[in-house]
């Protein structure tokens, strides 16, 4: 067992690479393994990488010429649909230009290799420049277990022993489900199915049409209509030539509604509002990922048992409670705090439950816990029928009055409202809907 | 804008071994389940690749030769019919995304 390992990280996406730079940086001799090509040839994300933990890895990364992030977001914008209105709650301000950024927009493909390549130049400076790996178009089939503790990887013929393991695999978490600490089947309840196109556009004419300055971005996501009845919502972010467009679809209800998620995504294409902003553009890569909803009922028991951590997306650390879809600023943090806990199992020599636990602690103790714990309610609520059809018909409605100026008396914008609630609920119903947004937002 | 169909969306992929004819599926599908007691047939229209279609007769076939890895089948199918993993990187073809 000279080769040991003191960690193994399965996955080279945000959570692994972010804890494979923690474990670099505190002179840890460990293996990162990913399945793909590089670190992120597999992965697809939105996907907005939120909050400002990428200046903790990478500091001043923006002072980069060609860094691995996109753009920066200081135009966020949240739309409610019906079949030929959009309205919308736009918030632009230029607070959110100073570093560090609160948001960035990213290209997995890119980003995560750009990452990758950061972790390694982290790894050449430490105690183990020759020892620690990313190593690549590697598939672990199996986590070595022995008396319920993980003591290494099996791929194909080859195995490879560590103090500790990290699983950072992503939400088709196979490996976690073979550890025990999920269900083998996870039913399609509360799983989504994102899909996507990236749409490019000449630079300048991007920049123009979505008023960005330099760097700058914009989110945006959609609510009703675009989703064609089932439940989810779509999303518009702009990339430095590119633009990501797509959906974010209820498994169980695609199910149900018996509907093809590339129907819906030309159906959303078709929105006035939609076909005005990528006119021009050209797709130039389709792509689709499942996503998990942030509903805690789905998540694996724990977060570690003997010799393991969970991290990201494979422990379904995402969460979208109607302000932002987060999910890799998740990521980041727990692939941080998991190998900050491994650092202080090695000093301890004792890779068990006894000291992986703290993980669980500091992860509760974290924001990231304490928003999926503290939004439950949100979460739930936005994938009610209230929140997904009928209040963006409603305000689409209330807006269409309310702009329409027709050469005639005008109602006052009570009334206007009053019958906009009427056509679409009731104003019991909203009344209900207001109750609980209070508390739950 | 003009709209894709699904086969010019996927002709935009990137799949590895390509050019193999002989590779090794790495999503196993029994259908004898979906055709036999599945109440729904439901990968025949969640996949987004449509990896599952159905024929004349009604019935599940199966290609992984699309497939883009995204996990929708191993959620929706509630049947156990799909046993799901990843491509091995050598004799498996799989996606490496231009831009992710």
């Amino acid at each position: 067992m000279e080769d040991k390992f003191d960690c193994i990280v399965i996955g080279g996406g945000v959570a692994g690479l972010a804890a494979a730079m923690t474990l670099a940086r505190n002179n840890m001799k460990f293996l990162l393994i990913e399945k793909g090509e590089f670190p992120g040839s597999k992965n697809v994300s939105g996907g907005v990488l939120w909050g400002s933990d990428l200046n903790k890895l990478v500091p001043n990364y923006w002072e980069e010429e060609d860094g691995g992030w996109d753009r920066f977001i200081n135009h966020r914008r949240l739309t409610f649909m019906d079949e030929q209105s959009s309205f919308s709650l736009d918030f632009k301000s230029s607070h959110f230009n100073e570093k560090p950024y609160t948001g960035v927009v990213v290209l997995r493909s890119k980003f995560d290799n750009w990452l990758a390549g950061k972790v390694q130049e982290a790894i050449d400076a430490s105690d183990f420049a020759m020892d620690s790996f990313i190593a690549t178009d590697i598939k672990v089939d199996e986590v070595i277990m022995e008396n319920d503790k993980a003591i290494g990887i099996k791929t194909g013929e080859d195995e490879f022993f560590a103090d500790s393991v990290i699983i950072a695999e992503g939400v088709n978490n196979l490996l976690t489900r073979q550890v025990g600490l999920q269900d083998k089947y996870v039913p399609a309840d509360h799983m989504l199915t994102g899909i996507k196109e990236i749409i490019r556009f000449d630079q300048k004419v991007l920049e123009d049409r979505f008023q960005l300055n330099g760097l700058s971005g914009m989110s945006n996501e959609f609510v009703g209509w675009a989703t064609n009845g089932i439940e989810g919502g779509g999303f518009l972010y702009t990339n430095r030539d590119t633009i990501s467009l797509g959906l974010v679809l209820g498994l169980k209800d695609l199910r149900e509604k018996k509907q093809k998620p590339y129907d819906v995504l030309n159906h959303f294409k078709q929105h006035p509002t939609i076909a005005d902003a990528i006119k021009g553009g050209e797709v130039v890569e389709y792509s689709a990922h499942v996503v998990s909803s942030g509903d805690s009922r789905v998540m694996p028991k724990e977060l570690y048992k003997d010799g393991i951590l969970l991290v990201g997306e494979a422990a379904n650390l995402l969460m979208n409670a109607g302000k932002a879809i987060q999910g890799m600023d998740y990521a980041m943090r727990s692939g941080i705090l998991a190998a900050e806990t491994i650092v202080e199992a090695k000093a301890k020599n004792d890779y068990t439950s006894a000291t992986l636990k703290e993980y669980r602690k500091k992860m509760d103790d974290s924001y990231v816990m304490k928003d999926i714990k503290g939004f439950q309610d949100a979460v739930h609520l936005l994938h009610t029928d209230v929140m997904q059809n009928k209040v963006p018909n409603l305000v689409c409605d209330f807006g269409r009055q309310f702009f329409s100026i027709k050469n005639e008396p005008t109602p006052k914008s009570e009334k206007m409202l009053l019958g906009a609630i009427k056509r679409h609920s009731s104003l019991w119903e909203l009344a209900k809907l207001g109750f609980k947004a209070r508390k739950s937002l | 804008m003009k709209l894709l169909s699904l086969p010019e969306r996927l002709g935009l992929v990137s799949y590895r071994n390509q050019a193999k004819s002989e590779i090794k599926p790495h999503i196993i599908v029994d259908t004898d389940i979906c055709n036999s007691t599945c109440p729904h047939k439901c990968t025949t229209w969640v996949c987004p690749a449509n990896c599952y279609t159905m024929d004349e007769a009604g019935k599940v076939h199966f290609q992984v030769e699309d497939c883009i890895e995204c996990g929708t089948c191993m959620y929706a199918c509630d049947q156990g019919a799909v046993d799901w993993n990843y491509p091995d990187p050598e004799i498996g073809r799989g996606v490496t995304w231009n831009f992710g």
